[in-house]
C-alpha cells in the first residue's frame, strides 16, 4: 500500500513530466481505441446498407442447363423454396422477387454498362425509402418503362429526367435485344464498393430478358436483424436440399473470395437440370470484413509504433528519474528497504502513468466518438455506405479494449523494467556518495 | 361462269409464282456449306479496324485457327501490342477469353464483341444459317449492279444471337452481300456489308467485311482478310495450353 502511495507521491512532484508520459500513452490510445471503434460498426454498417441496396439478407437464384450446355439464370417456379420459407416459418420483413440484366444505355452517342433490376414497385414500395433521390420522382416510376439511374451514370451519359435512351442487353438465354427507357429518377451512387444498379420496372425487364411476367432470377428475403442471416440460411440450405439440387454452400478450401467461390461453382462444376444458389449478404461482404482485419492490423501496428517511440522516452525519464534519485534511493537502501522494493516503487510509477494515460485516452476517445457519432453528415456524403442512416457509429469490444489496456501496461512496464533494475541494484554506499 | 375464267387464271398464276419460288433453305445450306471447311483446317489473319466518333480509330490484327470438323477455334491476338497473346479459344460448347497479363482463362462466348469492336466471335466463325432459321419472306430486288434475293429469316431456337435476319443473296450464286440483324424488339442492330470474296481451296470467303453499329451512330467496323490457307494444323493449337506457351 506504502509503495503505491509513494509512487503517486514521486509522480506529483514532477507534475509536468509525468502529464507529458501520460499525453503520449493517452493520445496513443485514442487513435487506436477510435479505429477499433469504427471498424467495430464497419461491417454492420456497410451491411445494413447494402441490405438496403439489393433488398435482402439471403438469395436464392435459380441456374438450369440446357442440354446445349448453356447456363440460363430462372426461376420459373418458386413452390418448393417458398415452402420451405413457410415450413421453417422464417420471419422476414420482406420478400423480394427480382430480375437483373447487364446492359448498355445508349444516349446522344455515349454508352455505358449499366446493371438494372426489374423490381415490382408496387409490391415494394418500401424500396424508394433505401434510394436517395436527387433528381426526379419516383411517382413516375407509374411509366412502364422509366428507368431510376445513379448520378454517375446520369453525368456521364449527360441525361436528365425524362429523357429517352436505349438499353441493349442480352435475354436471358442469350438473344440480342434492345428496349427503350425513360429516366424517372435520379439517386444517390454511394460508391465505394462498386456502383450500384439501375432500377426498372420488373414487367419490362422480364419482356426485355424474354421472360414471362411470373418468372424471375432472385428471390430475395430481408430478415428482421443481420445477426439471424447465418442462421437462417443454414436452416434453409439445409430444408431446400431435401427437395431441390442446390449448389454447396462453401467453395474451394484455399479460395480466398467465400462468395466468388459460391458464384465459381456454376462454370467449375458438372452439372445438369435446374440447380439453385443460396448465398447472403455475409457472403457478399467477405470482402468488407476483410477490409475490417486490415484496418485493425493497420491500427495495431500504429499502437506498436507508437509505444515503442513512447517506451524509448518512458525508459530515458526513469534513468533520469534514477539518477535525480539517486541519493534518496542510497537513503533507503540504507533504511532497509530491499531490492525488490526499490524496483517495485520504480515500476509502480511507470503502471500509474501507463494506467493513468490509457484511461484519460480512452476518456478522450469516448468524447470524441460522442462529438463524431452527433454530426449528421448527410444521406449524400461520400462516406455514406459507411453510416446508418447519415450518422458516424462506433461499437467497442470489450476483450478488445482490455487487450488493448493489456498491451498499455505491459509495454511501459518493460519500458521502466531496466531503469528500475538498476536503480534497484545500486549499492548503498555508491548511491550515497554520489555527487549530481 | 364469268368469274371462272380470272380464278382460273389466277390460280395458275399464283401455282406459277409458287413453282418459282427457290429453295431457300437449299440456299441457306449452300452458304453454309460454302464457308464451312469440312475436313480442312483453316488459318488467316484477319485486320480489324474499328471507329467510333470522338475516339481514336483503334486497329486489332488477331490470327485465325479454324477446325470446323470438331467446332474448335483459336483467335490470337496479335495486335495492339497491350492486348498482344489474348486469345479466345473454341472448346466444345465452351468459348474461352485468355489473358496473358493475369495468365487466367475466362468463360466468353461466340456472342462476345471480338475487343472494342462491333464485330463478335462468331463472325469469323462459320455459320449455321440453315440449322438456325427459316424464312419467312423473301422478295427480289438489286444491290448495286447485282440481282439479289431478299430473305427474312426468323430463328428457329432462342439460343442464337440474333432472333431476326434478312440476308441479300446474290442470284447466280450463293453469295451474301448484306446482312441485317435485328433484335428480339425487331429493332436493326447492325448492318453488314460482304464487298469481297476469294477462294480459299474449294470455298468462298469473304475477304472484307463491313459491319456499322445502327444503335450507335457513326460507330462502324471494317474486316479484312488476308493470307488465307487451308494447310494442316497441329492439335496442340485448339488447347489451352497452346495459348499459355505462345505467350511465353
Amino acid at each position: 500500500m506504502n509503495t503505491w502511495r509513494i509512487a503517486i507521491k514521486n509522480l506529483s512532484r514532477q507534475k509536468k513530466r509525468s502529464f507529458l508520459l501520460g499525453s503520449a500513452i493517452a493520445f496513443g490510445v485514442l487513435i487506436i481505441t477510435l479505429i477499433n471503434g469504427f471498424t467495430g460498426s464497419f461491417v454492420e454498417n456497410v451491411g445494413e446498407n447494402f441490405a438496403h441496396i439489393f433488398a435482402g439478407h439471403i438469395f436464392i437464384d435459380g441456374v438450369e442447363k440446357t442440354p446445349t450446355g448453356k447456363t440460363l439464370y430462372i426461376v420459373r417456379n418458386d413452390n418448393e423454396l417458398i415452402q420451405a420459407i413457410e415450413d421453417l416459418e422464417i420471419e422476414y420483413s420482406f420478400l423480394t422477387r427480382h430480375s437483373e440484366f447487364s446492359g448498355t444505355l445508349i444516349f446522344e452517342g455515349e454508352s455505358v454498362r449499366q446493371s438494372i433490376i426489374g423490381i415490382d414497385w408496387e409490391d415494394e414500395q418500401y424500396f424508394t425509402g433505401r434510394l436517395i433521390l436527387k433528381d426526379g420522382s419516383f411517382e413516375n416510376m407509374q411509366n412502364p418503362r422509366s428507368v431510376i439511374l445513379s448520378d454517375k451514370i446520369a453525368d456521364k451519359l449527360k441525361l436528365q429526367v425524362g429523357d429517352r435512351m436505349l438499353v441493349q442487353l442480352r435475354t436471358y438465354t442469350g438473344q440480342q435485344n434492345v428496349g427503350e427507357f425513360t429516366l424517372a429518377a435520379i439517386i444517390l451512387d454511394p460508391g465505394l464498393v462498386g456502383s450500384i444498379s439501375g432500377y426498372a420496372n420488373k414487367t419490362y425487364v422480364n419482356e426485355l430478358l424474354n421472360l414471362a411476367p411470373d418468372e424471375y432470377m432472385t428471390l430475395g428475403l430481408y430478415l428482421p436483424s443481420m445477426d439471424d442471416i447465418d442462421p437462417t440460411a443454414e436452416a434453409l440450405y439445409r430444408r431446400l436440399a431435401e427437395d431441390v439440387d442446390l449448389f454447396a454452400r462453401e467453395g474451394e478450401e484455399d479460395e480466398v473470395n467465400p462468395f466468388m467461390a459460391i458464384m465459381q461453382q456454376i462454370e467449375e462444376e458438372e452439372w445438369e437440370g435446374l440447380r439453385y444458389r443460396l448465398y447472403t449478404l455475409n457472403d457478399m461482404l467477405s470482402e468488407v470484413e476483410q477490409i475490417v482485419v486490415v484496418l485493425n492490423t493497420a491500427g495495431l501496428i500504429i499502437l506498436l509504433i507508437l509505444f515503442i517511440i513512447i517506451m524509448v522516452g518512458i525508459t530515458n525519464t526513469f534513468r533520469m528519474v534514477m539518477f535525480e534519485r539517486i541519493r534518496e534511493i542510497g537513503t533507503m537502501r540504507a533504511l532497509g528497504i530491499q531490492k525488490g522494493g526499490i524496483r517495485r516503487l520504480f515500476l509502480t510509477e511507470a503502471l500509474w502513468i501507463g494506467l493513468g494515460g490509457a484511461l484519460a485516452g480512452l476518456a478522450a476517445a469516448a468524447l470524441v466518438m460522442v462529438i463524431l457519432s452527433q454530426i449528421f453528415w448527410g444521406l449524400d456524403s461520400p462516406i455514406f455506405i459507411l453510416l446508418k442512416n447519415g450518422y458516424m457509429t462506433f461499437r467497442l469490444s470489450f476483450l478488445q479494449t482490455a487487450a488493448n489496456l493489456g498491451l498499455v501496461a505491459v509495454l511501459t512496464l518493460l519500458a521502466a523494467f531496466f531503469p528500475a533494475d538498476k536503480a534497484a541494484k545500486l549499492q548503498p554506499a555508491v548511491a550515497l556518495r554520489t555527487q549530481k | 361462269m364469268r368469274l371462272f375464267k380470272p380464278l382460273t387464271v389466277l390460280f395458275f398464276l399464283t401455282a406459277a409464282c409458287l413453282s418459282a419460288q427457290p429453295d431457300f433453305k437449299a440456299m441457306l445450306r449452300e452458304i453454309d456449306e460454302l464457308g464451312s471447311f469440312g475436313e480442312e483446317d483453316f488459318s488467316c489473319v484477319y485486320t480489324i479496324v474499328a471507329d467510333k466518333p470522338g475516339e481514336e480509330q483503334e486497329i486489332t490484327q488477331a490470327r485465325m485457327f479454324r477446325r470446323d470438323r470438331t467446332d474448335q477455334f483459336l483467335i490470337l491476338i496479335l495486335k495492339p501490342e497491350v492486348q498482344k497473346g489474348q486469345g479466345y479459344l473454341q472448346v466444345d460448347e465452351n468459348v474461352w477469353f485468355y489473358d496473358p497479363e493475369s495468365r487466367k482463362f475466362s468463360h466468353s462466348s461466340l456472342k462476345e464483341n471480338i475487343q472494342n469492336s462491333d464485330a463478335k466471335n462468331a463472325d469469323l466463325d462459320e455459320t449455321s444459317l440453315a440449322e438456325d432459321y427459316d424464312v419467312i419472306a423473301w422478295e427480289e430486288g438489286t444491290l448495286g449492279s447485282f440481282n439479289v434475293y431478299i430473305l427474312t429469316l426468323k430463328a428457329l431456337n432462342d439460343e442464337v444471337t440474333y432472333p431476326k435476319l434478312r440476308l441479300w443473296i446474290r442470284k447466280d450464286q450463293a453469295i451474301v452481300l448484306k446482312t441485317e440483324d435485328y433484335s428480339l424488339s425487331d429493332r436493326l442492330m447492325r448492318t453488314s456489308y460482304y464487298p469481297k470474296y476469294i477462294q480459299v481451296g474449294a470455298k468462298l470467303l469473304p475477304s472484307q467485311m463491313l459491319i456499322v453499329d445502327e444503335l450507335r451512330e457513326g460507330e462502324r467496323t471494317q474486316i479484312t482478310m488476308r493470307d488465307a490457307t487451308t494447310a494442316v494444323l497441329p492439335d496442340v493449337v485448339f488447347t489451352k495450353a497452346y495459348l499459355e506457351r505462345v505467350n511465353n
